[in-house]
Formats: C-alpha cells, structure tokens, sequence
C-alpha cells in the first residue's frame, strides 16, 4: 500500500497531470518498481509542493526527463518533467541559456543550432535525454578533451531540495568562484541533493567548419595505433573514436571491420591540411575505405551514427565494463585486456575514446560483470588508469588493500547525501556504494 | 599558546627547523596579500603526506584548528591565521612527482609554484592553463584552494577545469583521494570540484593530480588603444559577436596606462581612455584570418591597433599589462584589489559604476579587467598609515561589490571569499544557498577544525 495522496497531487497540478492506472503509467517508466503514480509538474511551485507533500506522506520520488527509472521506487512518486521544457531565455551577448530541466536534449540542440551556438555535450540517449537529465548524470563524453566534461557548461541553476526548499545559485558570469561550488557539486549528483527545475547553461559561439575523417582497419590494436601516432604528431581532433566490428555496423551501415571515427570541428583554414594529415596517418597504418567527410549531410549521419551506438551502451550500464588508462598506454591496455576477453575485435562491443584514454566493453550474454571489471581494474591500474567512477573507487581500494580509504570515501558521500535529504526522500534507485 | 608537549611533538613529526613558535617567525606568516594580518599559535612544515595526517591528529587530541597556507599571495585573506590556530604551511612539499606529457597529467605535490611547474612542462611542449598573476610565487595547492584564474580563463577556464584528482587528509584525519588521472574518475559526487575553491575549509590538499595539455602551436598578440574605455567595452562586444573566443582580453585604464607607462616605458599613449590586450591561439593557418576579423572590428573604434610582428613585441605589450599592479605604487603605497565579475554584457555598466563609486566616495581607482570575462580588478589606491582614509576605501569596496551584484555578477571571479568577502555573502548567495555550503562543510568538517571562519561562518 501506498500513502501517495492522489487528491491532493491532483490539487497540485491538476487532474490530468497525475496518472495512476498503470497502464497509462507504463509508458513513462522504466524497470521493475511499481510507483503509486505518475505526476506532471508544470513549474517550479509545483515540484515544490509536490516534494513538501511526500515529505509529509514520508514517500519516495524519483524524477526523469521523459521516463523514470522505478528502481527503489515501489509506491512512491514518478516525477515526469516533460511539461518543464521551455527555453527561458537565449542570450547571445552573454553566451549562456536559461532552460528548463524537461527540455529534450536533442530539442536544445536543434535551437540552439538555429541560433549560431554550440553545446557541446553529447545527448545520453539520442530520442529521450532532457537537459535536466543530461546535467544529473553529468558525464564527459568523446569531445571533453577540446571542450571539458558536461559540467564545465554550468553556471547556474534553480533547484527543489528534498525538503521541498527552492534554491537558486549562480549567474551568467563565465568566472564565479564565490562561496563553494556547489554548482559543479550538483552536475552528477543524480537528483540526491535535489531536483533541478531551471538551469543556466553556458554555450559557445557555432563551430563554422566540420569535417570528419573515418576508415576501417582489419585489426583493432592497428586502427588503436594511429591514434598515438596522431598524439605524437600532436594532433588533439575533436573526436577520436574507435568502434569495434560488431559495434561499428551500427553507426554506419554495411561496414566491415574496425571503423575510426576522428571529427574536426573549428579549425576553419587549418581543418583541410589536419583532415589530408589524418587520412595520411590512417591510410599509412593499414586503414582501407579512408575517407574525408566535408559534405554536411555525411558528416551529421556520421556523428548521429556514432551517438546511437554511445547511446545503446547507455541504455545498459548493467552490460558494459568502462574503464580509462591514458591514451598513450592504450596499446597496451587493448593487448593485455585480450587475455581477458578474446579477440576484442568480434567482441560484443569495444568502444575507445581515444582522446580521453577511455575504453568501453559491451560484455558478452553470461559474464559476471564485477569478476571482470575486477580484473580489468588491476589491468588499467598497472597502467596507471582504473575503472570508471564510484565502482573504480572500490575497487581501487580493494587492490591497494586500503579498507579504511573506500569506508571514508563511502561514508563521506552518504553524509553529505544524508545532510541534503535526511529523510531519504530523492532517488531511491542512486546507490553510493557500488 | 602552545603547550610544550605540542611544541615537542610537532618537532618529532616534521623536525625541529620545521617548527616555528617563536614572535618573529610567527609575524612573517600572519600576513597575506590583504591588510588583513594574525597570529597563529605555531607554524609546522610538513613534507609528506604522512606528516600532514600525524599533524591533523594531534592537532584533534588537543583541539587545536589549522590554517593551510601556500605562498600567502591571495588577496582574500584565505591563509590569515584567527581563532587559536596553527598555520600549517605546505611551502616544503615541492616534488613534482610526474609529467606525463603523452596522458596529458601532471602530479604535484601541493607546495610546487606555479611557474616552476610551467617551466617543467614548456620543455616538454606543455603547460598547465591556469596563470594568476602571482603564479611566480603563488603554490599549485594555493591555486587549488582560492581556485585561481588568470588571463587566459576566457578560452581555457580557471584552476577547477584542469583539476583532474587530488589526495586529500580529511579533517578527521583520514586520506581519500578524489578523482584520478582523468575525467571519469570521480566516486559518484564530483568531490574534486567542492574541494576546488574551497579555500582549505574541507580537507588538506597533500597532491594535485593536474591536467596539461599542449602548447599552442600558434599565437597571435595584438594591442588596441582607445579614447574611452566604452570603446574598448564594444570591441569585446563585437570580437565575441564574430564567434572568436580569444585567450585573452585584457584592459587597462587610463590611470593604469600611466603608471604603468612610468615603470616600463613601454611607449603606451599617456592619453589613451584605455588599452586593450587581445591574444588568439590555434593552428598557424587559423590566425589570420582571426586576427583580420578582429583588426576589421577594432579598426572601426579604436584610436590604434597593432599586432605584434615579433616576441619582443609581444614581450613589450605584457610588460605593462603584468607590472600593473605593482605599479600604482608609485601614485599611492598602498592598493586594495577587487576582483568583482559581471556578467559580459554588463560590463560597460560596471566601468561606470567603478567611476561613480570613486567619485562618491573621493577615492583614486585604477581599473584592470579581463574584459571578455566580465572581470575587473578595480584597484583603490589609498595609504593604509591614514586609518580615516582606510575606512573610506573600505566602505568604497563595499560599494563595488554591491554594484557588481545590482549588475547579477558575483563578488569574486578567482580570488575567492576568504575573511574580505566574507561579508558580502549573504548578499549574493539566498539563505537555501547558504545553508547548502553549511552542509557540504558540516558533513567534511563537523567540529570547524579546517580554516575556520573562512568562506562563511558554520
């Protein structure tokens, strides 16, 4: 049984803006959870009262962009915030757009084409990730060498905290080291120190040339290879991605092999002789089909090509091991890592962002994903690299046998949790201990 | 005071010359680049990690808080000891641990200088972006801390964005390391970035795991003269408007045009309402056509506008624009620096108001600002013997910063809070704001053993 009050949801927000049969609540969830309801906010007040009502009925909310992950959420609140999608403000002279958190990633992206601007991270999911959702999960992605992680276009935001407090932070000011940071804190926090409900994202003016250059190798450890002679050359792209075969038939159809993937944005007058360098490079490291991509339509099927497949391993973080080493010990890392899975080039899936020194497996049906990741991990610590993120951390630990490092680790994110949502309100399905 | 048992075992933990009690050494590390000064119960030296971790232990057993400290350069009185405090100053934790040019990663312990770092990388064909002026003295710990920026944040960011990791001994005295030698690397929360600007107040830094990247292989420099400093405001207005983000856009009014003329000489028009410094970097056939589009912009506004043919050219320009604060010196012996943001637009607004606020309150100020950010460093030239004329500036830096948050900026843009700002807080920051900092330090620090009283009050 649920305590969620739906009459006085329904006050909130209106009557359709709450749904509680669950065939109608289905289409906005995602995993096994069974919500008591599903509730629309239109605006800030809203999502306001909405936390301060579960605070007083003790129930849990999880929020989402278009859909909300159930996990931990048995008869609590799914938040959808698709209705909070507007575009408040777009401001040239200042560089910088006020949003709000529902707002699909790829809609953003569009508008702020239109307008001669650039944001640089990569949507989530291709279809459905929202801004908000994109600023939860805060990640990097294959451009942060050239334009720093998800965080680095946040300036500011307004947020619901669990308490049901409105705050508001930051302003259009690219520097601002006033107080603490607790802007940047927020990006990755995944909706545990609140819910955002507008954020001030920072843009930069368009790139006004793109080009991309992409071959195919037979061998996985050769295409890996000209991206260190590409290093050495000191050539930093925007994007230098490899795919593996069974990944790289999905992004661009009928391809055989190994595809790389390298994009130049910018680099107006330089970008010709950079691309005819990276051909050179390719074609020289046993590359066949090498080929510079200027025209328009290619270069985005190219790039859209590339997100689904980011965007499929997303969608299954229980299914794929990511680690880092440096990209100049990538060589090694690919090789030793074959003793661990077989041939990397029929494996399910190898994505190398090779700027970033960051690999990514998609993990065959059947493979006990903490034993590998495990492994992997000692594989990419002797490399001076680790797994990525909060499990890394773990098992970092484990392998310099410091108990006392992950407790105080752990113990300090739930603390700080802890102080924010004391009563355990937000996201119940963010775990902090790996 | 210290008790002698302390003394004795802070002897035995980093050695005996690394101790100082006594009133002479303790006056030499009250101070900061402020007017602000303290003295501290003690001041220990710790060289390694280890030291640091017996440090903050014995200093819980007995109670005692601690003050981190680098070179003292900042201008927030961040490092200034108050309360019953013991400075722990990170000045011999010097290694520069790793450069790995090929990763893009430095390691550092926190007490390395900033210029020293630079210099390592530069023979590698590397650097580390962020420069603040003081960066021949300041420490890459002290950077970490105040969060420091410098010339080039318009393109490349302040010190958060090139943090990758760091170690750092927790107020209880444990050691946890945040992030790695990458971006992914952080365990869930983003604790290198709350760490980062921190100011000291929630953890000790004991290495910095910093992020490189390649020497540009092209630069351009170009000096732009104007009659008014609204001029010089447009053409920041006009380059950002064409979609070029340039490294650099530095200006310097006219008072700053003439002190620093008297110390360099570097043949600046005494005249001139202000001098814009402007840089781009990139591939070598990416200049030109940058530079032409900007010379076309400030062609149309400026008094005069050349482009530096040579390094010693190049050299001549910087020469003023890095002597600028020193320079004043020679109006007045002494200069509060303000470091208040807005945001671009608002930036013309902002000239006006730092001209109002000298004319309210009769004061001298000098302006240098890194334009394209919306920063200015308003310099108040005063003598800090006439205690009447120290009352007046006070009151006329209140009055900046209060203009800056009527124009939605911020009162710091990278000198960070310290005890100088720490007043004008609440009115920048809403009381949910506030309360959101009480409880990120009340979960690293519950008993305010860490730079107490700093940033905000618990």
């Amino acid at each position: 049984m649920s305590n969620v009050n739906i009459s006085k949801l329904k006050a909130i927000v209106g009557d359709n803006n709450v749904i509680d049969s669950p065939s109608e609540m289905a289409k906005y969830l995602k995993g096994q959870g069974k919500p008591a309801v599903v509730v629309l906010p239109g605006n800030t007040s809203e999502v306001s009262n909405i936390v301060k009502l579960a605070n007083e009925q003790n129930v849990k909310i999880a929020v989402g962009g278009a859909g909300v992950g159930t996990k931990g959420l048995s008869g609590g609140i799914a938040m959808v915030m698709s209705r909070m999608n507007r575009i408040l403000e777009m401001d040239h002279l200042n560089l910088v757009a006020y949003v709000e958190p529902g707002l699909l990633h790829k809609e953003f992206l569009l508008k702020v084409g239109e307008a001669g601007l650039n944001f640089p991270p990569e949507p989530y999911e291709v279809e459905t990730s929202s801004i908000g959702g994109c600023f939860s999960i805060g990640d990097s992605d294959s451009k942060s060498f050239e334009y720093g992680p998800t965080r680095t276009f946040l300036l500011g935001f307004e947020m619901v905290l669990p308490t049901g407090e409105i705050l508001e932070i930051g302003n259009k000011c690219i520097k601002n080291v006033s107080g603490l940071d607790f802007i940047h804190f927020a990006v990755g926090s995944q909706g545990t120190f609140g819910i955002f409900t507008k954020l001030l994202v920072k843009l930069l003016p368009a790139q006004e040339a793109k080009r991309a250059v992409i071959g195919t190798f037979t061998s996985i450890h050769k295409a890996n290879a000209t991206f260190n002679t590409l290093i050495k050359r000191n050539i930093q792209p925007t994007r230098m991605n490899l795919l593996n075969a069974s990944l790289a038939q999905n992004a661009i159809p009928g391809t055989e092999g190994q595809l790389v993937i390298i994009d130049l944005q910018g680099f107006k007058e330089s970008g010709k002789n950079i691309a005819n360098e990276i051909a050179a490079v390719l074609t020289l490291g046993g590359g066949t089909d090498v080929k510079i991509i200027e025209d328009e339509v290619e270069y985005d099927q190219v790039v859209n090509g590339w997100l689904k497949v980011r965007a499929d391993l997303n969608g299954k973080p229980e299914r794929t091991v990511e680690f880092l080493v440096g990209p100049a010990k990538m060589p090694q890392a690919l090789t030793q890592l074959e003793a661990l899975t077989g041939d990397l080039g029929t494996y399910p899936g190898v994505v190398v962002e090779g700027l970033l020194g960051y690999v990514c497996l998609a993990l065959p049906e059947g493979t006990d994903k903490l034993a590998l990741a495990a492994k992997v991990n000692r594989l990419a610590m002797s490399l001076g690299g680790n797994v990525k993120g909060l499990l890394g951390h773990k098992l970092k630990s484990e392998a310099y046998n410091d108990a006392e490092m992950w407790q105080q680790t752990v113990g300090l994110l739930q603390e700080l949790r802890q102080q924010f949502d004391p009563k355990g309100i937000l996201s119940p399905g963010v775990s902090l201990e790996a | 005071m210290l008790s002698q048992t302390v003394v004795n075992r802070l002897k035995e933990i980093v050695g005996e010359k690394n101790v100082v009690t006594d009133k002479v050494g303790l006056l030499t590390y009250g101070y900061d680049g402020t007017l602000l000064s303290g003295e501290a119960l003690g001041v220990v030296s710790p060289h390694t990690t280890e030291e640091v971790v017996e440090i903050v232990k014995l200093m819980n057993e007995h109670n005692i808080k601690l003050v981190p400290r680098g070179a003292g350069t900042n201008e927030s009185g961040g490092t200034i000891p108050t309360q019953d405090s013991v400075v722990i100053s990170f000045t011999k934790m010097t290694k520069i641990h790793e450069i790995d040019t090929e990763n893009f990663v430095a390691v550092v312990e926190p007490g390395v200088i900033n210029f020293d770092l630079q210099v390592e990388l530069e023979k590698q064909n590397c650097y580390f972006p962020p420069d603040p002026s003081s960066y021949k003295a300041s420490t890459i710990g002290g950077n970490v801390g105040e969060c420091s920026g410098g010339p080039k944040c318009f393109k490349y960011g302040v010190t958060r964005d090139y943090i990758l990791g760091l170690e750092v001994v927790l107020p209880n005295g444990k050691v946890i390391q945040t992030g790695g030698r990458n971006f992914q690397s952080e365990p869930a929360y983003d604790l290198t970035r709350i760490i980062v600007g921190a100011e000291g107040t929630l953890g000790l830094v004991t290495k910095v795991f910093v992020r490189i990247i390649p020497l540009p292989r092209a630069k351009k420099t170009m000096l732009a003269i104007y009659d008014k400093v609204e001029d010089a405001s447009q053409t920041v207005a006009d380059i950002v408007a064409a979609g070029i983000i340039p490294t650099t856009l530095e200006l310097m009014d006219n008072l700053l045009i003439n002190t620093t003329e008297d110390f360099s000489h570097a043949g600046l028009p005494r005249d001139a309402g202000a001098v814009l410094i402007i840089e781009v970097d990139g591939y070598p056939e990416d200049m030109d056509p940058q530079v032409k589009t900007i010379s076309e912009i400030c062609n149309k506004i400026a008094k005069e506008f050349k482009i530096a043919q040579s390094a010693a050219e190049v050299d001549q320009i910087w020469t003023s624009r890095r002597c600028a604060f020193g320079s004043v010196a020679r109006v007045r012996p002494s200069y509060g620096v303000n470091d208040i943001t807005v945001p671009r637009s608002n930036f013309p607004k902002a000239i006006q108001g730092v001209l109002k606020v000298a004319k309210e309150y009769g004061v001298t100020i000098g302006v240098v600002a890194h334009a394209g950010d919306g920063n200015l460093h308003p310099l108040v030239l005063f003598d800090q013997r006439n205690k009447e004329e120290v009352e007046t500036v006070h009151a006329a830096e209140k009055a900046l910063c209060m203009m800056a948050l009527d124009l939605d900026g911020t009162v710091s843009g990278e000198h960070g809070i310290g005890l100088v700002k720490k007043k004008y807080l609440d009115s920048e920051f809403t009381p949910a704001a506030m309360g959101a900092f009480r409880k990120i330090k009340r979960s690293f620090d519950p008993s305010n053993r860490f730079n107490p009283g700093k940033v905000f009050e618990l």
